[in-house]
């Protein structure tokens, strides 16, 4: 890979492995690399350490979503879905174990495959992406459950919500949609840029980053990231951001979130930003906290360039790791 | 057997240096001037300076065998004291990893507790924004009872137009009856005259 590759890379996604030894990142170029969290943590580490174990392409378009369950590693490229064993991974083994596509409504373009869920109520993967849909496949059966319709521009994230087993969706027409996995019909559409508190009309009205509680609701993108509450569908905190979130999780009581600019924002429920700690990659994509394992208990963040950052503990960073 | 330990004595005795060396050569030279000092023909004088020599030769071994027990009772009290010491700083060791788990535990629940506390800030801002719903109840009761009395008044209003309805119908119809009650007479009058007339001028 040449040093002008290097500088173009993005890393999309990431995923931990279940033991939470591995750490596994896709990049623009459809490549997934393996790195090794405890070489990397163990305090013998030199720089090899930090260089993947394995690196494979995996698709022919970017990766941009990456899910583990519990003993697999499913990656999402170019309007397929792969699936490959941890185990055989981490011996070097790169056969996926399996590959499927949807039917999609036209044969003629191939929509990619923004973002996955896993929903654990019943084993079933759920994924959306350019053709506007949400598709559900039964994990164990291998089959295509169904496919929600309602949004009508494509999807940038999907979230499911473990305790009522609704699925939320964000697009970029700006709803994010319910909808009961049973049913298959949307519940609720909420439009986000229409609250006056939370739209900036300067950047457009899509959602890129929705992350949930089950009791309550991040979403972001255009409009500024706003904490929502999700029996009362409103609107309960506004996180004075500037630029356009990308990922945020629910960590403790805190929240982070990444997206544009070199910073993880620490923020409180309040909508107070508590931290922002400067980062390698100029623009974030992703962000990851390794909870499989209490020994490696470490967040990763990638974004627009080869290096993903490691923190140990949440106020700054440790290392990088590189493609 | 007695060969080992005469050469442990031995190693020992060529390790130990410094007052080791001396009290030896002090021994050796007494028991060579004690023998010199039996068997020595000299006069009273020089043997009871030799005498006192020996005796204070005699003395510093003593001396130095003293310093020496006292010397080895003090390291064995110290080694006592040493070990006190590291059973403490055992022990505290152990205390502190206990304190670390018991904070971090804390850590935990008031982190949670804190989250718990700004959901609760957060909706409540919400709710705050929403009127009172005792103003907002009294306020369905103000209009609910305004609605009855409009209603009331609606139905009397009714009540009366249908009163009057029925009694201008009343009139009505009596007037329309008398009117054709007049026609109907004036009819027969007519008709009555005009048949008088004929029988006249038939005659």
């Amino acid at each position: 890979m040449g040093p002008v590759e290097l500088l173009h890379m993005s890393v999309f996604s990431q995923s931990f492995s279940p033991c939470g030894r591995f750490l596994a990142a896709g990049n623009n170029y459809g490549e997934i690399a393996l790195f090794s969290l405890s070489a990397a943590l163990s305090p013998e580490a030199t720089e090899l350490n930090q260089k993947p174990i394995l690196t494979f392409t995996a698709h022919e378009g970017p990766v941009f979503s990456l899910l583990s369950s519990d003993s697999q590693l499913l990656s999402a490229g170019n309007g397929e879905i792969s699936a490959w064993s941890w185990n055989e991974l981490t011996k070097k083994n790169v056969k996926p174990l399996w590959t499927k596509r949807p039917n999609y409504k036209s044969s003629l373009e191939i929509p990619e495959i923004n973002s996955m869920a896993i929903n654990p109520r019943d084993n079933s993967l759920v994924f959306g992406g350019g053709d506007n849909n949400i598709h559900i496949l039964d994990l164990e059966h291998g089959v295509f459950k169904s496919v929600l319709q309602g949004h009508s521009d494509y999807i940038h994230c999907v979230n499911v919500r473990e305790r009522e087993g609704e699925i939320l969706s964000g697009g970029e027409d700006g709803t994010v949609r319910m909808w009961d996995s049973r049913t298959g019909q949307s519940i609720h559409r909420i439009e986000v840029y229409k609250y006056e508190s939370c739209a900036r009309p300067q950047y457009g009205k899509w959602i890129s980053c929705l992350t949930t509680d089950s009791d309550w609701m991040l979403c972001g993108g255009g409009p500024s990231m706003s904490l929502w509450h999700l029996r009362s569908l409103s609107p309960t905190s506004i996180f004075p951001l500037s630029g356009c979130q990308r990922q945020a999780a629910f960590v403790q009581d805190m929240i982070l979130a990444v997206g544009e600019g070199a910073f993880v924002s620490h923020c409180l429920l309040g909508g107070e930003v508590k931290a922002q700690i400067p980062c390698t990659p100029q623009s974030l994509n992703t962000l990851q906290l390794n909870t499989n394992s209490t020994e490696h208990r470490v967040l990763t963040v990638g974004g627009s360039s080869n290096h993903i950052d490691v923190f140990t503990n949440l106020s700054y960073r440790a290392f990088s790791l590189s493609f | 057997m007695g060969a080992v330990t005469d050469d442990e004595v031995i190693r020992k005795r060529l390790l130990i240096d410094g007052d080791g060396a001396g009290d030896d050569r002090r021994i050796n030279l007494l028991l060579k001037t004690f023998t010199k000092w039996c068997n020595s023909p000299g006069s009273p004088e020089e043997g009871f300076t030799q005498y006192q020599r020996m005796l204070g030769t005699l003395a510093q071994c003593e001396f130095s065998m003293g310093k020496t027990l006292m010397v080895y009772d003090m390291n064995l009290r110290e080694m006592e004291n040493y070990e006190k010491i590291y059973t403490n700083i055992e022990q505290n060791i152990t205390s502190a990893h206990e304190k670390i788990a018991e904070c971090k535990k804390e850590i935990q629940r008031a982190k949670r507790i804190r989250k718990n506390r700004q959901e609760y800030d957060a909706l409540a801002k919400v709710i705050q924004q929403h009127p009172d719903r005792h103003e907002t109840l009294k306020q369905l009761e103000a209009l609910d009872k305004e609605l009855q009395q409009l209603s009331h008044i609606k139905e009397n209003v009714d009540a009366k137009l249908e009163l009057r309805k029925k009694q201008f119908h009343v009139l009505l119809s009596t007037i329309q009856e008398l009117q054709q009650t007049l026609e109907n007479d004036e009819k027969s009058d007519n008709d009555d005259s005009n048949q008088e007339s004929p029988t006249d001028s038939g005659e």
